[in-house]
C-alpha cells in the first residue's frame, strides 16, 4: 500500500506488446464500472474546480493577493507549520507503529483504539479539548502551579506550539498506519539471521528495520504534509493572530472581503504550491530509492 | 442460446443503470428543490442574523407576534454575512429574504448592486427614526459597543469606567479579549479614545496610532481575539479573560442568565446594523410587511427593547416603554454626551484598507 501511493508501477520490460492488447479490449466492458464515479467527478468535482479557476483568473485576482503581505505571510506559516507538524507526526507515528508491531494480539488491539479514537473524533472536538487542556486557566496550567513548577499561567494556548499539537494529534492516524503496513511487510527472518551473526538490536534496527521501512515512512510524510497544509480550524481555535495559514486566509478572502476571485486564487496557488513540493518529494524518493530492491 | 445470453444482458443492463445512478441522483434532487420552492410566495420568509442569545429575542418579541397577526411564517438563521449573500445573488439561487447585515456592509451592498429597493409604500417610515430609513435598507437596530469584565475577578466598584483604565495593565493584570474584525466592532476607536483623543476628533480614524497604542498598552501578548460576538461571553464566564469588549445586548442576556457579567455604558461606541433583501429574493414583499412591522408596531418594538436593552428603529415602541428602560437604551438622550457615535460614512469608504491594516498588525 505504502509504495503503491508513492511510485507510479515500472513500465514491464518491453513496455505493452501487441499480444496484451486483446485481452485488454474484452475487458473493455468493464470500463462501464467506472462510468458512475467519473460521472460523479465530472459533475460535483471538476466542473465546480473549472469555474473555480476560470474566476481565479478575473479581474487580476493573482496581482491583487500576491501583493498582500498577508497572503505572503500565510504562505510561510503554511509551510514551516506544515512542514513541522510532518516531522513531529512523523516521528511520533514510526515509535507508535513500532510499539504496535512489536505488542501482542492484546496489546496491539488496545493500542490500535487508543490511535483510532481520535481519528473517529471530530476536529473541532479535539481542538477544542485542547483549548480546555491548555488554556491559561486550564489543567495543565493549574497542575504546573499547584505542584510549584510555574507561578504564573505560562501561555500554551494561542501560539504555535498549540497549532503544532493540535494538528499532529489529528494527523497521527494518518502517519501511523502506512509505517506500520510497511514494518508487517519485514520479513521477521532477516532480523533472526542478523542476530545469528552477531548484531544488537540498535544494529538490527539502524540496518533492517529503519531502511526496509523507509517506503512507510515517505508515504506517511507525503500523506501527513499534503493533508496538513489544509488546515483550517485548529489555527483559529488554537493558534493566534500569526499563526494564520493560508485555507483562514481564503475564507478571510472570502468572508471579510467577500474578494472570491481572490479566494479562487489563493486556492490554485495553494494547489500547485502542494502538487509542486508532492511532485518534487516523489522525484527525490525516486532517485534515492535503492532500498526497494532489498 | 437465450439462456446463455440473457445473464450477460443483465449484467450489461445492470451496469448502464450503475452509470446513470449519479444522474438520477441529481435528476432527483432538482425535482425536490423546485417542490419546496414552489410554495406560493411570499407565505414565508427567511431571516438571518448573528445567533446566539440575540436570535431567541429576535423571535420571541418580534417574528413570533409578527407570524401570528399576518400569517407569513418566518424561518431565522443564524449564519448571516455578505459573502454569502452575495454569493447567492450572483448565483441566482437567492435563500435569504431579509439579511441583516453592518453599516459599512450596507454601504458595500449597495455599491456592488446586490440590494433590492426598500418599497416604502409597503413599509410605512411613520415609525422610522430619521436615521435609519435607507434606499436600500433599514438601519434597524442601535447597539453599543462596550467594555465589559468578570465580576467574579473585577468587582464593578474597580471596574473600569473608561478605555484608558480598560487597557491600562498596571490597573489589571489580565488578557483582555477584543474582537478580531472592525465591521461591527470599535476596537480602534477605543484606542483611540483609550489615548485620549477626545470624541469630536476620532473621525477621521487615525489607525495608526489606534495600534501603536494597542500595541504598548496593554500589548499584544495580553490580546487575545475573538470572532464571534457570542464568544466574548464564553470566555469571560470560563475565566480566560477577565475583560473583553462585547455588546451591551450581549452582556444583559447573559446577566438574564446568572453570568456574574457587567460592562459600562458610558464611553461606549453607539453603532448599528442593517436588514436588507438581496436582490432576486423570492419573498421580498413578505419581507418588507415584515419590516413594517418591526419600524411601527409600537407593542412588539417596546417589547424588544426591554429584552435586549437595544433600540429597534421604532419611534412609536419608545412611549410604551417604563422610564429607566427608556433611559439605558442605546440611543437614550441621557447617554448621548457620554458616548461616541460610530462613523459609518468613514467605515464605509475605509474598512477593506483598515481590516487589511489591523489583521497585519495582529499577525506580525
Amino acid at each position: 500500500m505504502a509504495t503503491a501511493t508513492l511510485e507510479r508501477s515500472r513500465p514491464r520490460a518491453g513496455g505493452p506488446s501487441g499480444s496484451a492488447w486483446p485481452r485488454r479490449r474484452r475487458r473493455g466492458g468493464w470500463l462501464l464500472l467506472l462510468a458512475p464515479i467519473v460521472a460523479f467527478d465530472v459533475l460535483f468535482f471538476l466542473t465546480p474546480l473549472g469555474k473555480l479557476v476560470a474566476s481565479s483568473f478575473t479581474g487580476g485576482a493573482y496581482a491583487r493577493v500576491l501583493a498582500d503581505p498577508l497572503v505572503t505571510r500565510s504562505l510561510v506559516n503554511t509551510l514551516t507549520i506544515a512542514l513541522t507538524s510532518t516531522v513531529v507526526t512523523v516521528v511520533l507515528g514510526y515509535v507508535i507503529a513500532l510499539v504496535l508491531w512489536r505488542s501482542g494480539t492484546v496489546m496491539r488491539v488496545i493500542l490500535f483504539a487508543v490511535v483510532l479514537l481520535p481519528f473517529w473524533t471530530g476536529i473541532l472536538v479535539k481542538n477544542f479539548a485542547w483549548a480546555v487542556l491548555l488554556q491559561d486557566n486550564g489543567l495543565v496550567n493549574d497542575f504546573l502551579q499547584n505542584i510549584g513548577l510555574t507561578d504564573a499561567p505560562i501561555g500554551l494556548l494561542h501560539n504555535r506550539f498549540a497549532v503544532i499539537v493540535g494538528m499532529v494529534h489529528c494527523l497521527l492516524p494518518y502517519a501511523v498506519f502506512p509505517i506500520f503496513s510497511s514494518l508487517t511487510a519485514i520479513d521477521g527472518r532477516l532480523a533472526l539471521a542478523a542476530r545469528s551473526l552477531g548484531a544488537g538490536e540498535v544494529s538490527v534496527f539502524r540496518r533492517i528495520t529503519l531502511p526496509l521501512s523507509t517506503p512507510g515512512i515517505s508515504a506517511a510524510g507525503l500523506l501527513v504534509f499534503i493533508i496538513s497544509t489544509g488546515f483550517f480550524i485548529t489555527p483559529v481555535v488554537m493558534g493566534g493572530p500569526g499563526d494564520m495559514m493560508i485555507a483562514n486566509e481564503i475564507d478571510y478572502y472570502a468572508r471579510q472581503l467577500t474578494d472570491f476571485s481572490g479566494a479562487a486564487a489563493l486556492a490554485v496557488i495553494l494547489t500547485v504550491l502542494v502538487s509542486v513540493i508532492a511532485a518534487v518529494y516523489q522525484r527525490v524518493l525516486k532517485a534515492g530509492g535503492h532500498h526497494e530492491t532489498l | 442460446m437465450l439462456n446463455i445470453n440473457s445473464p450477460l444482458l443483465n449484467r450489461r443492463s445492470l451496469l448502464k443503470a450503475a452509470a446513470f445512478t449519479p444522474l438520477a441522483g441529481l435528476a432527483l434532487s432538482g425535482c425536490s428543490t423546485k417542490a419546496s420552492n414552489s410554495a406560493p410566495a411570499n407565505t414565508t420568509v427567511t431571516v438571518t442574523s448573528y445567533g446566539g442569545s440575540y436570535n431567541d429575542q429576535l423571535t420571541q418579541t418580534i417574528l413570533n407576534p409578527f407570524a401570528k397577526q399576518s400569517g407569513i411564517k418566518p424561518t431565522l438563521l443564524a449564519n448571516t454575512s455578505l459573502a454569502a449573500l452575495k454569493a447567492q445573488v450572483q448565483s441566482g439561487d437567492v435563500q435569504w429574504d431579509l439579511v441583516e447585515i453592518t453599516a459599512p456592509e450596507y454601504e458595500t451592498a449597495v455599491a456592488e448592486g446586490l440590494l433590492e429597493k426598500f418599497d416604502y409604500n409597503i413599509i410605512s417610515d411613520k415609525g422610522l427614526p430619521g436615521y435609519a430609513k435607507a434606499e436600500y435598507g433599514i438601519k434597524y437596530l442601535s447597539f453599543l459597543f462596550v467594555m465589559a469584565w468578570d465580576e467574579k475577578v473585577i468587582p464593578d466598584g474597580k471596574a473600569p469606567t473608561d478605555w484608558a483604565q480598560f487597557f491600562d495593565q498596571n490597573r489589571y493584570n489580565t488578557k483582555r479579549s477584543i474582537y478580531n474584525q472592525l465591521s461591527d466592532s470599535s476596537v480602534l476607536e477605543a484606542a483611540l479614545l483609550a489615548d485620549d483623543v477626545p470624541f469630536e476628533k476620532i473621525y477621521p480614524l487615525d489607525v495608526d496610532r489606534a495600534l501603536r497604542v494597542l500595541g504598548q498598552h496593554p500589548g499584544k501578548d495580553k490580546l487575545l481575539y475573538h470572532s464571534a460576538n457570542q464568544e466574548p461571553i464564553q470566555q469571560l464566564t470560563s475565566g480566560e479573560v477577565s475583560l473583553s469588549t462585547s455588546f451591551n445586548n450581549r452582556i444583559n442576556a447573559a446577566r438574564a442568565d446568572g453570568a456574574k457579567l457587567n460592562f459600562a455604558p458610558q464611553n461606549a461606541v453607539l453603532a448599528g446594523d442593517y436588514f436588507v433583501v438581496p436582490k432576486g429574493a423570492k419573498n421580498k414583499d413578505a419581507a418588507f410587511k415584515l419590516m413594517n412591522f418591526m419600524s411601527n408596531d409600537a407593542e412588539a418594538g417596546a417589547a424588544f427593547d426591554k429584552v435586549t436593552n437595544l433600540t429597534l428603529a421604532n419611534t412609536p415602541a419608545l412611549s410604551k416603554l417604563p422610564r429607566e428602560i427608556a433611559d439605558s437604551l442605546p440611543t437614550s438622550p441621557k447617554l448621548a454626551d457620554k458616548i461616541l457615535l460610530r462613523d459609518d460614512k468613514w467605515w464605509a469608504q475605509n474598512l477593506k484598507q483598515t481590516e487589511q491594516k489591523f489583521k497585519l498588525w495582529q499577525a506580525s
